[in-house]
């Protein structure tokens, strides 16, 4: 009798000190290091998702690059959404702060992006709920770098961080 | 003769010196050196798990914060330390009326803290009480209206417009310093500046 519960109690200690030690650190590893996740939508065709909805993309999420809110031109990021803060949205960034954009579907054809803002866009243009419908948005909602597809396995890629050649700002701010 | 004679001396002299080192390096490693590499390596884990659950806390729930600045005042004055929740952000819990902190959207890595004026879809009089003309803004889907208490001296939502709510942080409820102010924090000394829809 003696022996069974102190079974217990020892299966018990172990389950707890596990716990508490695995799941923070799996919790702070999701959330500061790198993720993975599932890219719905055609807004980033035919960088992501190009068979549309019948193969998803997989991609690798790198918060660990973006955790002082450093971004390139050409990098696909993801974000918060703007207009939706439940959901998350990945989106090329086209420009940085200070650039001027000429946009295609904004309500002014020429956007300086202010401080601390970056433009991103759709690979997908036409298709794409990006900076041309909602502005420059935030640095404080990037979310993750997106580095690598990782699903379906004939995909397997790095991420260039390339910018279309017509999708060049009109005028860069100089470092 | 004497060649391989020396040859046989150097490889005895040097058995001996490899028996030596040998012994010397398993002594090391049998009591200092494991000792102080285990206790690097536990010391590590400890700090990692540690500052998971750290992470894991002020993420989640909610930790201290001190506010700096002058643009709460009254409600919080310049070095109050507060406590702030995280679980309302997570939920969609924010109420107008609520103080939050939020990251400042033109320097993601500072904190700004103000009160919740409008949420999406209300309409905030932009124009100040002097004007004639009353203009009004509609708060757009997504994002909330931020003031200070200190209408006077406070860069708000009147200065760079609303902010979309993935930049709110967290909401603060409790003041802890100074004792003399020590609680629940109050309403908004200004009155009611929007009407709702």
């Amino acid at each position: 009798m003696a022996q069974s519960q102190g079974w217990v109690r020892r299966y018990a200690k172990a389950f707890c000190k596990g716990f508490f030690v695995a799941v923070p650190v799996a919790v702070t590893f999701l959330d500061r290091v790198a993720c993975v996740a599932r890219v719905e939508g055609a807004s980033m065709q035919p960088s992501l998702n190009p068979g549309g909805s019948q193969s998803s993309d997989v991609v690798l999420l790198n918060h660990w690059k973006v955790r002082n809110f450093e971004v390139q031109r050409g990098d696909i990021v993801s974000l918060v959404s703007p207009k939706n803060p439940e959901q998350k949205i990945i989106k090329r960034v086209i420009a940085l702060e200070g650039d001027i954009v000429k946009t295609m579907g904004h309500k002014n054809r020429y956007v300086k992006v202010p401080r601390g803002h970056i433009w991103v866009e759709g690979d997908h243009h036409g298709h794409s709920f990006d900076s041309n419908s909602f502005g420059p948005v935030s640095l404080g909602l990037l979310h993750a770098h997106a580095t690598h597809i990782l699903w379906p396995p004939e995909r397997w890629q790095k991420l260039e961080s390339v910018l279309p050649p017509e999708r060049l700002p009109v005028q860069r701010e100089e470092e | 003769m004497i060649f391989s004679g020396s040859l046989a001396t150097a490889l005895k002299i040097e058995c001996i010196v490899e028996q030596t080192y040998g012994q010397w390096w398993q002594s090391l490693h049998r009591t200092m050196l494991r000792g102080v590499l285990g206790k690097t390596f536990r010391l590590v884990g400890y700090t990692i798990q540690y500052g998971c659950i750290a992470h894991c806390a002020f993420e989640y729930v909610g930790g201290v914060v001190m506010c700096s600045g002058p643009s709460m005042e009254p409600t919080i004055q310049n070095s109050d330390i507060v406590f702030a929740e995280n679980l309302s952000r997570h939920f969609y819990g924010i109420q107008r009326g609520d103080i939050v902190i939020a990251k400042s959207p033109s320097d993601p890595k500072s904190n700004i803290c103000k009160r919740v004026i409008g949420l999406e879809g209300d309409k905030i009089l932009t124009s100040s009480p002097s004007d004639f003309f009353k203009s009004h803004n509609y708060v757009p889907t997504g994002h909330v209206w931020l003031e200070g208490d200190n209408l006077q001296n406070s860069t708000d939502s009147r200065y760079y417009g609303p902010i979309p709510y993935g930049l709110i942080r967290g909401r603060i409820f409790f003041k802890i310093w100074p004792l003399s102010d020590f609680g629940f924090l109050r309403d908004s000394p200004n009155g009611h500046r929007f009407s709702d829809d």
